[in-house]
């Protein structure tokens, strides 16, 4: 599928997406400014699955916005780099190299398409023909689990299923970049433990960069690799970056499992003490 | 049957009732909605009958067997025909051009903020003008000849669709729009893949609520000035106080209208499933 990759001509030389000084500021109905996130300054690198923790409201899916392309930073910069200075390539708007999965199960797909079209959507959108792309339908298909529901529609389709056929979606652009915005916050407990699971498996297996929004910290420890803390908002900042490297598979009983949680619940709890402080 | 209550008397609500199966479960649901549909049109018969009978005057109301003899002769005679065919063939000219119209302008309205911002305050004004008040105004731009009676429903069919083609461009999720944008999706691939196709709800609805304006449309240019048509049939019966002509004109409407949406329905629920399925569980 290389031939859909000509939007990002950045795409195969990078090693870390490197976010600058970034700041968001809005300016609202009554004409006040208002700023989400200030002095954001990261550095993903290559292969990590990378946790935004945060209380809500606190401006995460602004920044994965910003990274997705949807929205432009006010001051800053976001750019994919090779490791020195000189190499930027800055991301202009949304590209084919960064695939979000988005919370919504109601609204993200094309509730006109079957499953197995939802998926053809972007190759046949580049014109690509089923014959080139079809092996790569059929293994993204049965990766998701999702190989005996192809003829169906998203309204035939429970809220899990759903979050398959946007992850699906998006694999099949091969994108460098998952960018994950509390993508199972709406489903119920199991289904959400079951997709935890094999979010897992399949970030191994495709050797993507995720950055997955969440507000819950079990979920972060359980996936992610490293774990950045944010402050409430509004002027939200990264409070503290944490690497997490339990040993797999994860288990939230396991004492180094405990105390990691019970750091990260220490730094949230005194977010939201703070918010609430703000607004008495 | 409460399938069937929905789907008539929620007539304008389209996006329910399209979409809807129509009951085709079991032999006895079937038979149900058959026998209630039965009774019901025969009450109204026994009513009409009773009431031409023995409470008003004959010249007021004419009998259901007056009605339906007279009714039998139009139809041989192939008077009723024509009188159908030509409001038929009024409908359709200015309806399909108006949908054509009302799409086009409704899509730039819905996706160009300047042109909404616009349109909008225009709409508002147009909006209460129905098409029954663009008939005299019809009458003096293009006379009593075909001309008037597609500009009325013209007038009725395109307010409709460009307000509901509109509303629905405008409403398409921003997350769906998102989704489409990161899969490369350029911005008149979107609109054309995305943001047109969510907006087909909106679209069919609204075609099936023009239809119904368009038949008031169409009688009341034909009662004003019309030489041929279901409203100068009616208009003409007055006039010679033929009370069962007045009477075949008026359920020749009724029929009309009622099949015609039927088709409408059946069509939408034959070649469009794909679009409005997705409706059943909002």
């Amino acid at each position: 599928m290389s031939g859909l990759h000509q939007e990002g001509g950045n795409s195969n030389a990078w090693s870390v997406l490197s976010i600058r000084n970034v700041r968001k500021s809005y300016v609202d109905t009554q004409q006040n400014l208002y700023t989400a996130i200030t002095d954001i300054s990261v550095s993903i690198h290559r292969g990590d699955f990378y946790c935004l923790l945060g209380p809500s409201g606190c401006g995460k899916s602004t920044l994965l916005n910003l990274i997705a392309g949807f929205e432009d930073v006010t001051t800053g910069s976001i750019a994919f780099s090779t490791g020195d200075a000189t190499s930027e390539v800055p991301i202009s708007g949304p590209g084919v190299d960064r695939a979000m999965i988005f919370q919504d199960v109601n609204d993200s797909l094309f509730p006109w398409l079957d499953t197995e079209e939802n998926v053809a959507f972007g190759p046949k959108l580049h014109g690509v023909s089923r014959a080139v792309y079809e092996s790569q339908l059929l293994a993204y298909l049965k990766m998701v689990g999702l190989d005996r529901h192809s003829h169906k529609f998203p309204f035939e389709l429970s809220g899990g299923m759903r979050q398959r056929v946007q992850i699906a979606r998006a694999l099949i652009m091969e994108p460098q970049m998952l960018l994950m915005d509390e993508p199972f916050a709406a489903l119920d407990a199991i289904t959400k433990r079951l997709l935890q699971r094999e979010l897992i498996r399949i970030w191994r297996e495709t050797h993507k960069t995720v950055v997955y929004v969440t507000h819950d910290i079990v979920e972060a420890l359980l996936l992610g690799t490293r774990v950045a803390v944010m402050t409430a908002g509004p002027a939200a900042r990264i409070k503290q970056e944490v690497s997490i490297d339990l040993k797999s598979p994860r288990d939230p009983t396991n004492a180094d499992f405990v105390e990691l949680t019970k750091r990260l619940e220490g730094l949230l709890d005194e977010e939201v003490k703070n918010s609430r402080g703000a607004e008495a | 049957m409460s399938k069937n209550a929905t789907s008539t008397i929620s007539g304008t609500a389209a996006g329910r009732s399209i979409g809807t199966k129509s009951a085709k479960g079991s032999v006895p649901a079937a038979l149900r909605q058959v026998a209630m549909a039965v009774i019901s049109v025969g009450s109204l018969l026994l009513v009409w009958h009773l009431m031409s009978k023995y409470v008003f005057n004959k010249v007021l109301i004419a009998s259901p067997e007056e009605t339906f003899s007279t009714a039998w002769e139009m139809l041989v005679n192939g008077e009723l025909f024509r009188h159908v065919g030509v409001s038929l063939l009024r409908v359709v000219i200015g309806y399909f051009i108006g949908c054509f119209i009302g799409i086009f302008l409704g899509a730039l309205i819905g996706r160009i903020r300047l042109v909404r911002e616009l349109a909008d305050p225009v709409l508002e004004l147009i909006r209460p003008i129905s098409p029954v008040a663009i008939v005299p105004l019809a009458m003096l731009w293009f006379g009593i000849g075909e001309m008037s009676k597609y500009f009325v429903i013209l007038y009725a069919t395109t307010i409709v669709m460009v307000l509901n083609t509109a509303a629905g461009v405008a409403r398409a999720p921003l997350t769906r729009i998102r989704a489409a944008r990161c899969l490369g999706a350029n911005e008149y691939q979107v609109f054309i893949k995305v943001t047109f196709p969510s907006a087909i709800p909106f679209i069919l609805t609204g075609m099936r609520v023009a239809l119904g304006f368009s038949f008031m449309g169409i009688v009341a240019a034909e009662l004003i000035g019309a030489r041929e048509g279901i409203g100068f049939l009616i208009m003409n019966s007055r006039q010679l106080m033929n009370t069962e002509q007045l009477f075949v004109g008026l359920m020749s409407l009724g029929v009309v209208g009622a099949v015609l949406d039927r088709v409408f329905r059946y069509l939408l629920d034959r070649y469009t499933r794909r679009y409005m399925q997705f409706q059943r569980e909002v």
